[in-house]
């Protein structure tokens, strides 16, 4: 892992940056809650976008709940709570929030020397676990949005 | 007459929230959901703004921007760059192309209003 990128320095920006997201798309409060333990999903929606770069390599996962999702793409979309959103719209929103956070972190890569692309999001649905790679660095972010999880899960290796 | 603006994003939820942005104002939206659909609807709409993503399939926002730019027809369309991506040099690479704003997502609307009411006019819809 490079000196100057250190992962519990990338987890801070992380933390402040979903809470952000949540708070400026969403109205939506999220805390970070550091002892928490990794909740179990039956039907999950994952957004997912990768980065890549000369020094640095990895991919942002945000792993909602199925019906945390769906608030989340009404409010997003300015609907109401309880409103059903269709599964297009619902993968359109967690898309878009993952690729807010991947940006974020690009951003904050680049300007710590570590210059790097995204790609484009992607969703995964279902009961699942993600595997990092052994020389991989992996963490997760357990955040409590009222009486939901949010999951940030950043896999990043920095040559 | 209504002031025109395309927004340029593979995201329909930020195409819609751009919508929703304007919907109080006399505007009228287009829609690209990629570069190389916002050059056609550019010189086929000719829009008073464009708000371009960069990070898009088929052709990125960086890509069209160039192209806008190089185009005698087009070059002289304002374009506020709306992306996830605001590292330094990113910034400074789309600046020198020509951009006329920068708002980084997550935005709020009111800032995206304020930033395009310094290029076009946006004059609110008669309340009923």
């Amino acid at each position: 892992m490079s000196q100057t990128i250190q992962l519990p320095d990338i987890c801070e920006f992380m933390t402040r940056h979903l809470v952000d997201v949540f708070d400026t798309m969403l109205a939506m409060p999220a805390a970070l809650t550091p002892k928490a333990g990794l909740p179990h999903f039956e039907e999950r929606v994952t957004g997912s976008v990768g980065f890549a770069g000369d020094s640095v390599t990895g991919a942002v996962y945000l792993h909602l709940s199925a019906t945390f999702a769906n608030r989340v793409a009404a409010a997003m979309l300015g609907l109401p709570p309880e409103e059903t959103i269709g599964e297009n719209d619902v993968n359109d929103v967690v898309g878009e929030a993952t690729n807010m956070l991947t940006g974020g972190l690009k951003s904050w890569l680049c300007d710590a020397g570590a210059g790097c692309a995204v790609s484009t999001p992607a969703i995964i649905r279902g009961a699942f676990s993600v595997e990092a790679m052994p020389d991989v660095a992996r963490e997760f972010l357990v955040f409590e949005s009222g009486t939901e999880r949010v999951i940030v899960e950043i896999h990043i290796k920095l040559n | 007459m209504a002031t025109k603006i395309l927004s340029v994003d593979d995201s329909r939820t930020i195409r819609m929230i751009v919508g929703r942005t304007f919907k109080p104002y006399d505007c009228q939206i287009c829609e690209a959901g990629n570069g190389e659909e916002g050059l056609a609807a550019a010189a086929r709409e000719k829009p008073d703004l464009i708000i371009l993503d960069v990070t898009m399939p088929v052709m990125d926002g960086v890509t069209m921007l160039g192209k806008l730019k190089e185009d005698p027809a087009l070059k002289t369309i304002p374009v506020i760059m709306l992306t996830a991506e605001s590292g330094r040099d990113n910034v400074l690479q789309i600046a020198k192309l020509g951009v006329r704003d920068y708002l980084v997502k997550p935005f709020k609307e009111e800032q995206l209003i304020e930033k395009a009411g310094r290029i076009v006019t946006l004059q609110k819809k008669p309340t009923v």
